[in-house]
């Protein structure tokens, strides 16, 4: 009987989080692949590794830097199997141009556009800092890398974004 | 005091630091400060930027749909008793931005409610900044601080312990209301007040003197610009 109320526990808790998680992961994978499919792939293959190893997590409050990595090791993951090519730049953003659209506000479809069209190694780490709330050094922590590097790669996403738009160049750190 | 240069290394990839030799900087340097100033609204268009709806599920079916759709049947059941009560909060009677509210903090409930650690002052100043706003000390502990999607809009959330119990306090300036609004459903009660630019809720569950409790914390937010 406990461990049936246990289970049941187990399972609200973690539905809970797929629901309250589900959009910033799916938002996270997007801006990973730049794609709508994959991202839904790899979300739903993610919340599946998730749910299998849902007792290693023991501080729940770690569940969206969990989860968020998860998702970034299964899309490096899926990437390799599937052995993805690197995508046309203007193709992806024809095909995924319903997600980019930012009807009534130009400046923000322009901006999108500018991040979409980052590279990986600038992107990831922008989306982590603005868009997921986490300090340099979780991010760091959570790409495997030193801080330093991540501080470096913000630095130039911020200053690429600044030459895609047009406004004055900045300085290279 | 650090350089030009090193000033601009460094906001380039924190605009909103608090580091102590930036701000040092920045008091001496005008044209240092307005170029931060440039990156953190830089930044807050970034962050719309970035909130993108989250995509839709694709239309396929293929060879994998059916383990797919395994998963969205456990997904589903797993989620059944969260969804009927947000079920029963969406069909609740009420104004449209009191039931947001409501099922934004319900939903949020238990990252947020979790952490009951202090944040530091520049995790919830990086949260509020974008808003130009800051919150002093006076409001409580901040232990959650995070930029949410309410209502197709990005928008700060914070979690303030206080000695009456914690409240979450979601700041909506995109909606504007006349007066304030009160909220009471399945043991939480709340408020959403006008604010010189849009609107504060305050939210908490079996909060003594929640009015009381959200006038402090409303009290204690700065609005900018």
């Amino acid at each position: 009987m406990n461990r049936g109320n246990g289970e049941t526990d187990r399972r609200r808790r973690f539905g809970t989080l797929c629901e309250s998680l589900r959009p910033d992961l799916l938002r996270f994978a997007w801006w990973l692949g730049r794609d709508r499919a994959l991202a839904e792939d790899v979300v739903q293959e993610s919340m599946l590794r998730a749910w299998k190893s849902f007792d290693s997590l023991t501080d729940e409050s770690k569940a969206k830097a969990w989860l968020l990595t998860i998702v970034r090791r299964e899309f490096a993951r899926s990437f390799e199997k599937k052995r993805l090519e690197l995508p046309d730049v203007d193709a992806l953003v024809a095909a995924e141009s319903a997600v980019l659209a930012a009807p009534g506000d130009a400046r923000v479809g322009e901006m999108r556009e500018a991040i979409f069209r980052l590279d990986a190694d600038y992107r990831e780490p922008l989306v982590l800092q603005v868009l997921m709330g986490y300090s340099t050094k979780e991010i760091a922590g959570m790409m495997g890398m030193q801080q330093g590097a991540v501080l470096t790669r913000l630095f130039r996403a911020r200053a690429k974004l600044r030459q895609l738009l047009g406004l004055a160049p900045e300085a290279e750190a | 005091m650090i350089t030009c240069l090193e000033f601009r290394r460094r906001v380039g990839a924190e605009p909103f630091t608090d580091d102590a030799e930036v701000a040092e900087h920045r008091q001496g340097c005008p044209v240092c400060a307005r170029y931060q100033d440039e990156l953190r609204a830089m930044d807050s268009l970034i962050q719309r930027a970035l909130a993108v709806d989250p995509p839709a599920k694709a239309e396929r079916v293929n060879a994998k749909g059916a383990s797919r759709r395994r998963f969205f049947a456990i997904a589903a059941s797993l989620v059944a008793g969260v969804a009927v009560g947000s079920i029963l909060l969406v069909t609740a009677p009420r104004a449209s931005v009191a039931r947001e509210v409501m099922g934004h903090v319900t939903r949020e409930a238990v990252e947020s409610m979790a952490r009951t650690a202090p944040l530091a002052p520049d995790a919830v100043a990086q949260v509020l900044g974008p808003d130009g706003m800051r919150l002093k000390p006076s409001a409580g502990i901040v232990t959650f601080a995070a930029r949410c999607l309410f209502d197709g809009r990005v928008v700060p959330h914070l979690v303030v312990r206080t000695p009456e119990g914690p409240v979450t306090v979601l700041v909506l300036r995109h909606r504007s209301i006349g007066e304030p609004m009160h909220l009471d459903e399945q043991g939480y009660t709340g408020v959403v007040m006008p604010a010189p630019r849009g609107a504060i809720a305050v939210v908490g569950h079996d909060v003594a003197d929640l009015d009381g409790v959200a006038k402090k914390v409303f009290d204690a937010v700065e609005f900018g610009g």
